[in-house]
């Protein structure tokens, strides 16, 4: 294994893996609060449900890439479920309301995934042509992690598409910003939240199917992600998109950093940084609402 | 002293009833080790009044400021490892002394993390309570040559209660540690209902109903909200120190993300706003916990469950349960 060039190549290539899977799951948690003004509390059970579909998909003989379609779309099911018979009920309520109801949520969906698939850790077996190195620049790389780097681009590209391009995405861009304007040229408003709830949870599914092969799924990967996804939330600025992009790739980068040189204590730093950056910038870093 | 609340200005009438209910409860409480020779209920009563006062000191923040602490149970784990480092390394008597070290410590660490989610406005607040909650609670949990780590504090010797020179008994006593949990708990409750029902309370209560309609009389709001979040983290720092005397252990579940959602559950289960229902709801939830976490492992299901109920058709709690009926048999 070669040398400091190596390292540092692990290193940045790490942190480019660890910031696109914040990003995906930040981006969801940010379409639903710029729309509907809803913070998921139960985003990063959301998450883990993806990656634990993924695994129960894979190991039940199914292909890896059909898990990767599959799951996101059973995430989204679920979304749809919860949105209907809780969230929408709650919609006129204080925010304190919706946040300390998708809280329960949380606890509710990470004990039923104790209670479904049990607390030792699971692992998704990759198809055989990603699970080699290739070499890159002095080191030997996982070819999956290379292959992840270049899917989340993807989806990130697709979003963008999505949101610039069509119709669907033109009206939830139009209701970021005047939903009462949008109501008035006849959309149905209730859809509109509908459509971002189940989209946001569409991506968090698709995070949890990309890192589980990453990371070892157990019960605590949910909860570990939502502190990290709220950390790249507040510090991109609520609801703000590229703002979401920025703060993911930084505290991916200072992740991976810190947990290379201190191993223990490396979320405290994340913290540390969180902290300062909010001292000074405390809208975050493009400041709220800025939806494209 | 609590009809000292009538303040011009302020309509909160005390009902002549209510103050009776409030005294007999306490007489109660204080009877009850003489009455009851058992040990599991007394100390399960102490864990309730402990909670207790945590849970009202979240309801100072949510119910009267209106803003969420997501992990309120890290500042009263906080406290309880400062106390108990305190009586361990430094100075294995002075129990005024270690208490007081607890509620200055976790202020001095409040105060920074309050003044930056005081910035950020309602939402991001909430947020970042739970991300520097976790924070907390990684460095307990890893810190292992200070706090023990996984294993938590152990080794607390028990010092005498001693106020001005007499002796009142030691903290290791079940009986004794009950009665000063109960006095402490009782002080702070009516210091509390004192401080709430003061113009302050006033201020606080007015940002919670509208923030940009109080900045525009001229409050400043992030400052009361400070206040607020001190107020609470100082009950909170209180509520360690009994809970390490009354323990004599503390470890990092006590500052889980999953304890401070029992602590949330606590107030809505005795409705946000009402002081006293924190308590209710306080005892309620242990005696549940106690009850339900013996026959099932699977208890967090079962605390989400109850969580969404409680939000979707009783948002006021058991306090808010009287008017319910009120208003039920007028209709």
């Amino acid at each position: 294994m070669g040398g400091t060039l190596g390292i540092i190549v692990d290193i940045s290539l790490n942190s480019l893996v660890l910031s696109g899977v914040f990003l995906i799951v930040a981006i969801g948690l940010n379409i639903i609060y710029g729309l509907s003004r809803i913070m998921n509390m139960s985003h990063g059970a959301l998450y883990a449900v993806g990656a634990y579909t993924g695994y129960t998909l894979v190991a039940s003989g199914l292909n890896y890439f059909a898990a990767l379609i599959i799951a996101p779309i059973i995430v989204g099911a679920i979304g749809l479920l919860i949105e209907r018979t809780i969230i929408a009920p709650m919609r006129k309520r204080s925010m304190v309301y919706t946040l300390i109801l998708t809280y329960g949520l949380m606890f509710f969906i990470d004990g039923m995934i104790k209670y479904v698939w049990g607390n030792k850790p699971c692992f998704i077996d990759l198809p055989a042509f990603l699970q080699g190195t290739m070499p890159i620049l002095g080191t030997e790389y996982p070819i999956f992690r290379v292959a992840t780097l270049f899917l989340i681009a993807g989806i990130m590209g697709g979003l963008m598409l999505f949101l610039s391009k069509t119709r669907v995405g033109l009206i939830l861009r139009a209701s970021s910003t005047i939903p009462e304007m949008v109501s008035c040229l006849g959309i149905n408003m209730s859809y509109v939240h509908m459509g971002a709830f189940v989209l946001g949870c569409i991506m968090a599914g698709m995070a949890g199917i990309i890192a589980g092969p990453l990371t070892t799924i157990d019960p605590l990967m949910g909860s570990e992600m939502l502190i990290s996804s709220f950390v790249v939330v507040v510090i991109g600025g609520l609801g703000s998109l590229r703002g979401a992009v920025i703060a993911a790739i930084l505290i991916g980068v200072v992740q991976t950093l810190a947990e290379f040189f201190i191993t223990d204590l490396a979320m405290v730093i994340v913290y540390i940084l969180m902290a300062v950056i909010l001292a000074f910038m405390p809208r975050g870093i493009l400041g709220e609402g800025k939806f494209e | 002293m609590e009809n000292t609340t009538n303040i011009p200005g302020i309509n909160k009438r005390v009902h002549p009833l209510k103050i009776v209910m409030i005294i007999i409860v306490l007489i109660g409480l204080a009877l009850f080790p003489f009455i009851s020779e058992n040990r599991f209920y007394i100390s399960l009563i102490n864990e309730m009044m402990i909670y207790g006062l945590l849970a009202m000191s979240l309801d100072v923040l949510l119910g009267y400021t209106g803003s969420l602490s997501f992990m309120h149970n890290a500042y009263m784990g906080i406290s309880a490892y400062v106390v108990g480092l305190f009586l361990i390394h430094l100075s294995p008597t002075s129990l005024w002394l270690a208490c007081f070290a607890g509620i200055i410590f976790t202020s001095a660490v409040a105060l920074p993390v309050g003044w930056v989610q005081v910035r950020t406005g309602g939402l991001a607040f909430a947020l970042l309570t739970m991300a520097f909650g976790m924070m907390f609670h990684t460095i307990v949990w890893k810190w292992y040559d200070v706090t023990g780590g996984d294993d938590g504090l152990m080794g607390m010797p028990n010092p005498d209660i001693t106020l001005f020179g007499w002796n009142l008994g030691n903290s290791g006593n079940p009986v004794t540690i009950y009665l000063f949990t109960l006095v402490i708990a009782a002080i702070c409750f009516f210091l509390t209902r004192r401080i709430i029902n003061s113009p302050f309370g006033a201020v606080l209560e007015a940002i919670r109903e509208n923030e940009d309609r109080a900045s525009f009389i001229g409050i400043n709001v992030r400052r009361y909200k400070l206040l607020g979040w001190m107020l609470a983290c100082m009950l909170a720092s209180v509520a360690g120190a009994l809970f390490i005397l009354y323990k004599g252990y503390i470890g990092p579940t006590t500052m889980s993300a999953f304890a401070g959602a029992g602590v949330l559950m606590m107030v809505l289960l005795g409705g946000m706003g009402s002081l006293w229902g924190a308590f209710v709801g306080a005892a309620i939830f242990i005696y549940i916990q106690d009850y339900i976490s013996t026959m099932t492992e699977h208890w967090e299901i079962f605390l989400g469950l109850v969580v969404i109920f409680l939000v979707l058709f009783l948002p006021t709690g058991f306090a808010g349960l009287g008017e319910h009926l009120k208003r039920f048999r007028k209709a």
